[in-house]
């Protein structure tokens, strides 16, 4: 189940219980565009109880990024797995936006 | 790496439709069978590169029709994974992709990118519908 909380310009996306994979991309990515579509210029996905993100779930979050870009907006990824921190540093997304962990001191 | 001693080899063979349902179902039954035998890290570097081969079979090979069989073996065993999937499709130049690194902006083209940096030895036969790859549990290895 994804859910998304508003603030303002700004948006938190979990996937709660779901992973960011080729799967679940049709549905996370028509969610993620409307959060954009509708203003919010800083998209917050919170990786919390992700266990798994693959290429696709990395495209998606560099769609995200560079939608977010063209509207001056930022894209932020919290609570990254230990595996997925090291997932992003290897593919270099911390060239496009944050990333922090922190998911086990949170489950 | 093991976080406990591999007692017996592991393997399995299998055919699966060309559908994103059946990669999932197929993860599912991987991470089932080799609960308690990995530790995290080798759990995760072997489903991500389960991901990444059966997704591009199912999406290159079958192009999504659930009426196409890709037959995939696996094997996990003290030395490490093996996986093999054959998508029955038209291939592929892998020789052009293998060192293809995608554009910093681009939101697609990293799948051969993580194969070649999770695992220890990658295959392809000469056509590009069968692929081979292996990861020896090794202490230290990064990623």
């Amino acid at each position: 189940m994804i859910a998304i909380t508003r603030e303002g310009k700004k948006a938190v996306v979990r996937s709660e219980g779901g992973n960011f994979v080729a799967a679940a991309i049709p549905e996370l990515r028509m969610k993620m565009r409307g959060v954009v579509a509708e203003g919010v210029e800083e998209l917050v996905v919170d990786l919390a109880g992700v266990e798994m993100v693959d290429s696709s779930g990395i495209g998606l979050l560099i769609s995200a990024y560079n939608s977010l870009r063209k509207v001056g907006g930022r894209l932020a990824v919290i609570h990254a797995s230990s595996e997925l921190l090291e997932l992003f540093q290897t593919m270099r997304m911390h060239q496009h936006f944050s990333v922090s962990g922190g998911a086990e001191e949170r489950s | 790496m093991l976080s406990a001693s591999i007692p017996k080899l592991l393997e399995r063979r299998t055919v699966l439709s060309g559908s994103m349902q059946a990669v999932e179902e197929f993860c599912v039954d991987l991470r089932r069978r080799s609960d308690g035998l990995l530790d995290r890290a080798s759990g995760f570097a072997i489903e991500l590169l389960t991901r990444e081969a059966l997704t591009n079979a199912v999406v290159h090979g079958c192009q999504e029709d659930t009426k196409r069989q890709i037959r995939c073996a696996w094997r996990l065993s003290g030395r490490g994974f093996l996986l093999c999937v054959d998508d029955g499709g038209e291939g592929f130049d892998w020789r052009a992709a293998w060192n293809r690194q995608a554009g910093s902006g681009e939101a697609s083209g990293r799948g051969v990118e993580i194969l070649r940096k999770y695992a220890s030895r990658v295959r392809y036969n000469d056509k590009g519908n069968v692929l081979i790859i292996f990861r020896r549990h090794e202490e230290g290895r990064h990623p």
